[in-house]
């Protein structure tokens, strides 16, 4: 049934038309330093000593790219004491972008396994409150794992569908929607035998429905920062000019690493606003895309 | 709350969480700030610094509240890397491997494990061979290569 809407040829096809050459790609490990738990300790010096190659990444602060290794980094010392996670390059960017976090009240609403939710802590010294939200209870364990090994205190953890989350009745200053979305081919080799438009529709549909319960949570001057690992339009773009249009949201602009984001997509034309969104294409990173969003002003 | 006191006591420190900060759910107990507080509901999974449970009368810590302990608690050993490795591995201590002892050291004790960083490690119970090579000094209790084995 999907043979016309699947395959390699199908997804190449579509990068194509939206003016991206595919090429296979292998994007590089990489590791986020917890610069609260390794102040003072000259963790790349460490880790050097150790036989890890590293190399900074240039955009980002706390990112460090693995080279050769004699070790693996998931299982030495210093990563079982929180210095430092295994983080995928463009997984660092999501929560960079908001305006300072310190003593703020974040929701982090699809959160296992943990990743950005221990840069949130780290981003907020750990002050404040992150409320940790996932639906799958069998990643909860990863994801309260994931926050004591990095002696996270300022987080709490609920199994609870970030469709649901207003039912918790409070107000946030920052919202992070790294939503689950389809992924994308530099992340899985199987991608492309095994994605469908299907697949990639039915996700857009339960991003919509996050971002629709997110503006009901976010406090007056808060911030929704929405990521996907997905080169789909569908959960990107387009599901971003449906906020607009729908949830009174704006975009407001990201300064990081990466491309604007498409206002055109299959001949059809979006809203100018779109590209400051910012898209990556696989390269040395997996593809990504990510947005901030603010509520428009209420008119005096 | 007595129980993660008198846990303290065992390494010859005297450890001061005030109550109002410490929440006990079902003995498992977590140290929670104000922030914190105006934000949890009832059916958490994981809330604040977890600071480890009671299960059959027996106290297990957390990582972090061995943190905690660290600074103040007064029976600790540090280790060469060799052995700091191999503890994290979950292998029992040896007096070769041993670089520092500090406080007291008599058979049953506790101590904290700690490496040439000053980074707690984990902690053992003290077998009474402390000055024969050859013989384990330290019998590992918890380490945290325990992360990764939680894991499987």
């Amino acid at each position: 049934m999907y043979g016309l809407m699947s395959g390699k040829e199908f997804f190449v096809s579509r990068y194509r038309k939206l003016g991206w050459q595919f090429r296979e790609v292998e994007p590089r490990q990489a590791i986020r330093i917890n610069q609260n738990n390794a102040k003072g300790k000259n963790l790349p010096e460490r880790l050097r000593s150790l036989g890890v190659e590293l190399e900074k990444v240039p955009f980002l602060d706390s990112g460090y790219w693995v080279g050769k290794t004699r070790v693996s980094v998931g299982a030495t010392a210093e990563y079982l004491l929180g210095l430092y996670s295994i983080q995928e390059t463009a997984a660092q960017i999501p929560a960079t972008l908001f305006a300072p976090l310190k003593g703020k009240t974040v929701l982090d609403a699809c959160a296992a396994p943990g990743g950005k939710t221990n840069q949130l802590a780290d981003l907020m010294n750990n002050s404040g409150a992150i409320v940790a939200l996932d639906v799958n209870k069998d990643r909860l364990a990863a994801l309260a794992n994931h926050v004591e090994r990095c002696h996270v205190r300022c987080c709490i953890v609920y199994g609870l569908d970030a469709r649901r989350a207003s039912g918790l009745n409070l107000k946030f200053d920052r919202i992070l929607l790294d939503v689950p979305c389809s992924g994308n081919y530099a992340a899985d080799p199987q991608w492309l035998s095994r994605r469908t438009l299907d697949d990639i529709e039915r996700n857009a549909k339960v991003q919509r429905e996050i971002l629709a319960e997110a503006v009901k949570c976010l406090s007056p001057n808060g911030e929704i920062v929405y990521s996907t690992c997905s080169l789909e339009p569908e959960e990107d773009e387009l599901n971003i000019e449906w906020a607009v249009k729908n949830l009174g949201l704006q975009i407001q602009p990201a300064d990081c690493y990466g491309e604007d984001g498409l206002t055109e997509v299959f001949g059809r034309k979006l809203d100018a606003s779109i590209a400051r969104c910012k898209r990556i294409w696989p390269d040395e990173t997996q593809g990504f895309f990510a947005c901030k969003l603010k509520k428009k002003a209420e008119p005096k | 709350m007595k129980a993660l006191t008198a846990f303290g006591s065992r390494f010859g420190g005297k450890i001061a969480l005030n109550p109002e900060f410490v929440l006990d759910r079902a003995q498992r107990y977590y140290l929670l700030n104000p922030a914190l507080q105006k934000v949890t509901r009832g059916d958490f999974y994981y809330a604040g610094l977890y600071l480890g449970k009671v299960k059959n009368g027996i106290f297990f810590p957390s990582f972090n509240f061995l943190n905690i302990l660290a600074p103040i608690a007064v029976n600790k050993v540090i280790l060469d890397r060799k052995a700091a490795w191999l503890f994290i591995c979950g292998r029992d201590i040896f007096r070769k491997g041993i670089v520092r002892l500090m406080g007291s050291q008599q058979r049953g004790d506790y101590t904290l494990v700690m490496n040439e960083f000053g980074e707690c490690l984990g902690f053992g119970v003290v077998t009474g061979n402390l000055e024969e090579d050859g013989k384990v000094a330290i019998r590992n209790v918890l380490d945290v290569g325990d992360f990764l084995r939680r894991e499987f």
